[in-house]
């Protein structure tokens, strides 16, 4: 009975007005990054769950520190992060449940064509610390994404202050996209998600200058607040556990292996369950 | 919150008022002579251009700050005055804004006085700049509701200045930009500090401009 009217309900929205409010128990909030909507790689994957579920998604779209702090304040009923160190820690705290990392690549570091630091093919932290030697433009996040802690790792290990930088570091304090648009106005150097740079790339006048190492592996994960710590109506477990499973599941894990496959043969991003295996 | 804090603040405060004081200005100067010139002359183009002013009141800065940030842009018509991401570009925005909001409400101030008005001047022996200063004077309370209206249309923006000035730290954040930033992070101390701030100064800054225009009126 609850599903023929949230059947109704749905089908009505769609035939009359298109974009009305939707009915507010077939829709759950999900903080994510930007990389997985600036990539585009949401577009993709919304629509069908939509077309499994009949839930809808909300998407809060901001930087990893932010979704994991919304998470932990139980403001959303599921997070997609990419911070391993940030997740697992309030995993530990209790805060959140259930990590279940489901695709990965990797960061890599744009810059000019014409290379004026010289850092083309430099392991990312040699990159990093000849940036700051010559003082180069470079745009940083500075947002507390996941990408923004992981450029601060880089340049922890090579010494530098993850603060302060060098002068010539731009903050953009802005999503991934934003940011490349800045590093390509101003010819400055970037850390980027594969993903978002690969959708920007015939935009943005700028290249792939750093190879993938490990110091550029890029996990994604899917978790959620621990519902103990909430009352029973608080979240949506159940569309919560439903995009989990979804994100895992054999069908999505094939559709993200061949997302965005066009431009440069290259996947975006990496399942981490091979297609037809049951994670 | 730390003192260190609250020097970034100040910058950001100062920031904005800088850029928005030189936006209001050069409002100001393009506007109210465009507004007089509208008001009391009748010429060919005349309906057109208040009808464009009076439109471009409602004009929704995102699409400025759009239009905005395409010309200015690397490789746009203006790329290569390198203005985008700088402090004179997220001037340039705030000026097309303002600048129908002063050109409207100067028109209407000017349009509500008597059609015979300049005859009346003329009889009383004024002529050039004084008469055009007695009619100023005359209209003041309009013409100080376009400085009021446009302070806080550029004062209050976000949208536009983020477009074009790219909310870039110690460069081109703006209380405003600022605001959503902090926001958008979940530090909403650092959002409200900035958002205490930006109406003080929204505050005092209107109510000196109302002291003035309520001055010696009975």
């Amino acid at each position: 009975m609850r599903d023929a009217t949230r059947v109704a309900v749905l089908a009505l929205l769609v035939a009359g007005c298109g974009a009305g409010e939707e009915p507010a128990a077939a829709a759950i909030d999900v903080a994510t990054t930007t990389s997985t909507r600036d990539s585009g790689l949401f577009d993709e994957l919304l629509p069908a769950f939509r077309g499994a579920t009949g839930i809808e998604v909300r998407l809060v779209v901001v930087g990893s520190g932010a979704a994991l702090r919304m998470g932990a304040d139980g403001d959303v009923d599921v997070l997609v992060t990419h911070a391993p160190e940030g997740e697992l820690e309030l995993v530990r705290a209790g805060k959140l449940v259930d990590r279940r990392p489901f695709m990965e690549n990797h960061f890599v570091l744009v810059g000019p064509g014409d290379d004026p630091a010289g850092i083309r093919d430099l392991p990312a932290s040699a990159a990093f610390a000849r940036l700051a030697e010559r003082n180069v433009h470079y745009a940083s996040r500075a947002d507390d994404s996941g990408t923004h802690r992981r450029e601060q790792a880089l340049l922890r290990e090579v010494g530098l202050d993850p603060e302060a930088g060098w002068p010539a570091v731009l903050r953009t304090g802005a999503g991934m996209g934003q940011t490349l648009q800045v590093a390509g106005e101003r010819r400055a150097y970037a850390l980027t998600d594969i993903g978002t740079f690969e959708r920007f790339r015939t935009r943005v006048d700028l290249e792939a200058l750093s190879p993938p190492d490990a110091s550029l592996r890029n996990l994604y994960s899917v978790l959620r607040p621990n519902p103990d710590r909430y009352p029973p109506d608080h979240l949506d477990v159940e569309g919560a556990l439903a995009l989990a499973d979804f994100l895992l599941s054999p069908a999505t894990q094939a559709r993200i292996a061949a997302f965005g496959k066009n431009p440069s043969g290259r996947p975006l991003f990496a399942p981490l369950f091979a297609p037809g295996s049951e994670p | 919150m730390s003192p260190l804090v609250w020097v970034g603040v100040a910058e950001v405060a100062l920031r904005t008022l800088a850029v928005s004081a030189s936006a209001l200005l050069l409002a100001l100067a393009l506007g109210l002579p465009l507004g007089f010139l509208l008001g009391r002359h009748r010429f060919p183009g005349r309906g057109l251009l208040a009808a464009v002013a009076n439109a471009g009141m409602g004009l929704p800065p995102v699409v400025v700050g759009l239009v905005v940030y395409l010309v200015l842009r690397r490789g746009g018509p203006l790329g290569s005055l390198e203005l985008l991401l700088t402090p004179p570009g997220m001037v340039i925005a705030q000026v097309l804004i303002a600048l129908p909001l002063v050109v409207g409400i100067t028109l209407a101030a000017v349009g509500a006085l008597p059609p015979d008005w300049h005859l009346q001047a003329r009889a009383l022996g004024l002529r050039g700049p004084r008469a055009l200063w007695v009619l100023a004077r005359e209209i003041r309370l309009g013409l100080l509701a376009a400085v009021i209206v446009a302070l806080g249309g550029i004062i209050s923006e976000v949208g536009a200045v983020q477009m074009v000035g790219g909310n870039l730290e110690g460069q081109t954040r703006m209380l405003t930009t600022g605001i959503l930033m902090y926001t958008q992070m979940g530090r909403f101390e650092d959002a409200l500090a900035l958002a205490a701030v930006l109406m003080g100064m929204t505050f005092v800054l209107a109510g000196t401009l109302t002291a003035i225009q309520q001055a010696r009126r009975a």
